[in-house]
């Protein structure tokens, strides 16, 4: 069973004149232990098929199967606790919630699942020893570089039992060291288990991707294996800088 | 991934309460970390609990307590003199009720002057009177010749401790001074119990189980909860009706705030809800910041508050003439007002955070605004709660205003209040729909108050509630100051003194006063002459004039108010006096007065001699009795009387008192000075006055209509342009992407200012026009029904507080909002265009 599908997706906003396609006809599915990548030129709904795949959207027809449960048809309240449970997010800029220390930011959906703030803690702060920030972990966001931030969202987004990792243009905000940095942790959190879709812009992040699927004007327009392994990638980086 | 120890199907399905604390917490730091764009709505909270604090603790201990005399009992019982009845009373009901503490009380004059003290004999140790002692210094009496004096006894008689001192035929020795800590004013001197050998008064303080009926204890007996209901509209009352209003205004104007603040955290409430928050969580965070506001703006207040008590206090002391203890403070009211802070702001904060469960966490993600919601545009529920609003203040108006009928007014006055709060988003449509044509700015600034008219609709609501108040002060201070009958403003002016033979203003109205030899005798009169020239003397007054009454008075014999005021005689050297000369008053006119409009009334009847002795009505009988009564007198109208409400604001002319046979006598004299008299001035010329038998009149407290109606136009006014203020600068952060739009396509910063300008201006106008008018529907309402002041007394317009609120105040918001918005936003260059 795959940890993610979509059947069949489509998504229009707007009525009438202001129509607009914005996906139609995916079908996609991303496996335990997978990391897939979405790529496209802007506009291409790369983000809507993320926002749909992670339940903050639905789509106009189609299903969204997470873990074998169709989010479609589902309640508010039953997406709320799918999110909290199973889905992680990873945005461009981050998103951590200033006012809140590292090690909070990282416990937050526990607690919104009703786990107890000690235990909360020792997960949290386990998810950011395993990405090399629990020095870092009482402090906030604002006083963290932009690397070790997105070292948090990533942690945030694995904590706990969750399976699925939706990321934004993870590296977008990042120079070239810091986001294979955070590729490569992804990596490893898929290979811990978890599925992980990526949407990027960047081909040589794309690389690191079991499969990537192109995206224009809506439509999934090609789906191919990356010509080379990312370690084979780097190396020739290193060699022909 | 993190292994997990707790299984999930073990995990409460809402996050319970660890998902509870963790937004609570989160709201809590965001605001450690944005108090400061929270500012406006923390200040206005720690003010208005601040201004309680003070204002309740000032208003509550300034007048006498009505509740002093009860010492630590429940009951209090008072009995004219000591008899044997008083004696098995007070047996019964110690034998009933256990413990009475007996105080007997004996009103002494002091030789020579008009002021008197008590020879009391109270235990300074009794169960329930020793919080109505205080030895200052020395010692309590212990023995049949030892006595303790306060201060005004010991200053009167020249006595201190180890002094001899003998009265009533008893010979003392003054052991030490003491006072009533609860009545600085109460002046006694303190014997043993028993020492007193005719009491003219007897207290006895008891505690009775609660419950028992008044009717077993005797009529005689207080309780405080009987105080309590004669006393329904105490400060503590008004003070919590007040600040209620204030809260009310502050929610109104916190609903923006929040929901900018609401809108800033955009983002963080969007991730919050990728993160599996529910629509439970995302409205908690907002509201516990809600809370969490009110909280520490209140306990900020109440700081500050009981801070400037505890400065004022000793002032207060002073001018109370009580102790004032550092912690009596009514706690009930500062509570309320702590509690209706928090109230306030959770429930301003309550419309942002559901309107945060409606946006979708993309649109929040991405930091897009919801569209503005489309609010009910109907204006049908806010023009049914006005038509409610003026019959329930109907209703109250026609309880006759003896008390009854408050309830009425309260929900009257809430009701027009929601009203107004639910037609502004309505009023604010209508003004889009009216500026079609207009130019850009213009269009531009109503199209955006329309828009977003769940914020600017409350900010309208909170400056037209503003200005109702006021409004509301206005309008029933000129019908009242209006009302040429029950003529109501200051007594006398500073520069003016009244002396009063025992006549008084009003003579010993009767017969006898026009029989010969009726009232003071002519030696007694020359005498008392003499003493007010002198006074007159010292004082340096310029004119003295000699002021005198008969047994006539003025009646209206209609229903409405009743005349009120002294009716002085116009004797040629009065009218001398005031510039007024003989030829200018009609020969036949009866009665002279400078009050507008006096002349118009009808049914007045000049009544005098025997009219009340016999029996005769007091009012409502049309025409009186002849012999006794002049119906419908000549009324002349003469502006060159004074105005004070004790001055010969309205006379009786010769002409009528050869007329009706009335005989005048010396009521006293008005003396005027060309510098407003100082405070020694007086103090020396109410001891003169004292010493011949005559008592003064100074200018009293109270304020003109004028000085009410200003203070009330320019309370409205600084109110609705705060609340403008304040909330101007939220709607428009509202439109910062429009203003982006607009710098970006080239628009100047004029128009950035008119726009602003004209944001002020509508907002101003409208809030001011609804204010009025709801002001207008509540005193029309309430005026219509009202026997006593009917729909004719909101004839006196007050033309130019109108203009001021109406016209001026608008004009200065619009010009305050011009000039302001000369600064190109902060940040302008830098943001997306979105």
């Amino acid at each position: 069973m795959s940890m993610l599908e979509l059947r069949n997706v489509s998504k229009v906003y707007g009525e009438g004149a202001t129509e607009v396609d914005a996906l139609s006809d995916i079908d996609l599915a991303v496996e335990r232990g997978s990391l897939v990548a979405i790529m496209g030129p802007s506009g291409s709904g790369k983000s809507t098929l993320l926002t749909i795949a992670g339940s903050l959207e639905l789509p106009t027809t189609g299903d969204v199967m997470i873990n074998g449960t169709n989010v479609v048809g589902m309640s508010r309240y039953d997406k709320a606790r799918l999110r909290r449970r199973t889905i992680g997010y990873v945005f461009q800029d981050f998103n951590l919630l200033a006012g809140l220390t590292a090690v909070e930011n990282v416990s937050l959906p526990l607690e919104l699942d009703g786990v107890p703030l000690k235990r909360a803690r020792v997960q949290g702060m386990s998810a950011l020893d395993a990405l090399g920030l629990a020095h870092r972990a009482g402090r906030f966001p604002d006083e963290l570089s932009g690397g070790e931030r997105q070292r948090v969202a990533i942690a945030r987004a694995v904590v706990g039992e969750r399976s699925l990792l939706l990321a934004d243009e993870p590296s977008g905000a990042l120079d070239s060291v810091n986001g294979e940095a955070v590729m490569r942790m992804i990596l490893a959190a898929c290979h811990g288990g978890v599925a992980a879709l990526v949407v990027t812009h960047d081909a040589k992040l794309a690389s690191w991707a079991d499969r990537v699927v192109f995206l224009r004007d809506g439509r999934a327009v090609d789906e191919t294996l990356p010509p080379q392994p990312p370690e084979e990638l780097l190396s020739q980086q290193a060699t022909n800088p | 991934m993190t292994q997990f120890p707790d299984p999930i199907e073990q995990r409460p399905p809402d996050g319970g309460m660890p998902a509870r604390r963790a937004v609570t917490r989160w709201a809590w730091r965001l605001l450690r970390r944005e108090w400061r764009q929270q500012l406006l709505v923390l200040a206005l909270i720690a003010l208005a609990v601040a201004v309680t604090t003070v204002g309740v603790g000032v208003s509550a201990n300034t007048p006498l307590s009505p509740y002093v005399g009860f010492g630590s009992a429940h009951d209090l019982a008072t009995f004219s003199g000591n008899s044997a009845s008083t004696t098995a009373k007070i047996a019964s009901w110690r034998q009933r009720y256990g413990a009475v503490d007996v105080i007997d009380n004996e009103t002494i004059t002091v030789p020579g002057t008009v002021n008197s003290f008590d020879l009391r004999a109270q235990n300074p140790l009794g169960p329930f009177g020793g919080s109505l002692l205080l030895l200052t210094s020395g010692r309590y009496p212990a023995k049949a010749s030892e006595v303790a004096v306060t201060e005004g006894v010991a200053s009167d008689f020249n006595l201190k401790v180890g002094s001899s001192w003998t009265i009533l035929g008893v010979t003392r020795r003054v052991v030490g001074t003491v006072e009533n800590p609860k009545n600085l004013l109460d002046d006694f001197a303190l014997v043993v119990p028993g020492q007193v050998a005719a009491p003219t008064e007897v207290v006895a303080l008891f505690d009775a189980p609660r419950g028992t009926p008044l009717r077993t204890l005797g009529s005689n007996v207080l309780t405080p909860e009987l105080v309590a209901q004669s006393n329904v509209l105490n400060p503590e009352t008004i003070s919590i009706a007040l600040v209620t209003m204030v809260m009310l205004l502050i929610a109104l104007v916190a609903i923006a705030g929040f929901t900018v603040i609401a809108q800033r955290r955009l983002r963080s409430i969007g991730m919050l809800g990728a993160l599996g928050a529910t629509d439970e969580h995302i409205k908690l965070v907002i509201r516990a910041n809600g809370v969490f506001v009110g909280l520490v703006g209140a306990v900020l207040g109440f700081i500050l508050g009981f801070a400037a008590w505890l400065a004022y206090r000793p002032i207060l002391e002073t001018s109370a003439h009580h102790v004032v203890g550092a912690l009596e403070l009514p706690w009930i009211v500062i509570v309320v007002a702590v509690v209706l802070a928090v109230l306030a702001s959770s429930f301003a904060s309550s419309r942002p955070a559901r309107a945060m469960t409606r946006i979708s966490a993309v649109s929040a993600l991405s930091g897009r605004p919801a569209p503005p919601r489309q609010l009910r545009r109907s204006a049908i529920p806010g023009i049914v709660l006005v038509v409610v609003a003026f019959f329930l203040l109907g209703a109250a108006g026609a309880s006759g205003g003896k008390g009854v009928g408050m309830g009425e007014v309260v929900l009257g006055f809430i009701t027009l209040t929601i009203s107004v709060v639910l037609l502004s988003p309505f009023l604010l449509t209508a003004l889009d729909r009216l500026s079609r044509h207009a130019s850009l700015a213009i269009r531009m600034a109503m199209r955006d108050l329309a828009r977003y008219r769940a914020r600017s609709g409350s900010a309208l609501g909170a400056i037209s509630i503003g200005v109702l108040i006021a409004m509301v002060v206005i309008i029933a201070s000129a019908a009242r100051f209006g009302n040429v009958l029950d003529y109501a403003g200051p007594n006398v002016s500073s520069t003016q003194l009244i002396i009063y033979t025992p006549n008084g203003p009003y003579g010993p109205r009767g017969p006898a006063n026009d029989a010969p030899g009726g009232g003071t005798s002519k030696a007694t009169t020359a005498s008392m002459a003499r003493s007010a020239n002198s006074i007159a003397d010292a004082l340096g007054a310029h004119k003295i004039i000699e002021l005198e009454t008969t047994s006539a008075t003025l009646q209206h014999a209609a229903p409405g108010r009743a005349y009120s005021g002294p009716l002085y005689v116009a004797t040629p050297s009065l009218l001398r006096a005031f510039g007024i000369p003989g030829s200018a008053v009609e020969p036949t006119a009866e009665i002279l007065s400078m009050r507008p409009g006096f002349s118009r009334i009808t049914k007045m009847q000049i009544v005098y001699g025997n009219y009340f002795a016999a029996g005769g009505p007091s009012s409502g009988s049309w025409p009186c009795r002849a012999g006794s009564c002049l119906a419908d007198p000549s009324v002349q109208e003469v502006s060159g009387l004074p105005s004070g409400t004790s001055a010969p604001n309205t006379v009786i002319t010769e002409y009528a008192l050869r007329r009706l046979g009335l005989k005048p006598i010396t009521s006293g004299w008005l003396v005027e000075t060309a510098k407003p008299l100082s405070a020694a001035q007086l103090t020396g010329a109410r001891g003169a006055a004292a010493a011949a038998g005559m008592s003064i009149e100074t200018k009293s407290s109270i304020p003109t209509s004028a000085t009410i109606i200003d203070w009330a136009t320019i309370v409205g006014t600084v109110l609705a342009l705060g609340i403008l203020a304040m909330t101007i600068g939220l709607i428009r952060s509202e439109t910062a992407g429009d203003l982006r739009i607009l710098t970006a396509a080239g628009a100047s910063s004029r128009t950035r200012r008119n726009l602003t300008a004209a944001t002020a201006t509508a907002l101003a106008f409208v809030g001011a026009a609804v204010g009025t008018s709801a002001a207008y529907v509540a005193m029309i309402g309430f005026s219509r029904t009202s026997a006593l002041d009917g729909i004719s007394s909101l004839a006196s317009v007050p033309v130019m507080n109108l203009v001021m609120i109406l016209v001026a105040m608008p004009l200065a918001a619009g010009i305050v909002g011009w000039l302001a918005a000369r600064r190109e936003p902060k940040g302008l260059s830098g943001q997306p265009l979105t």
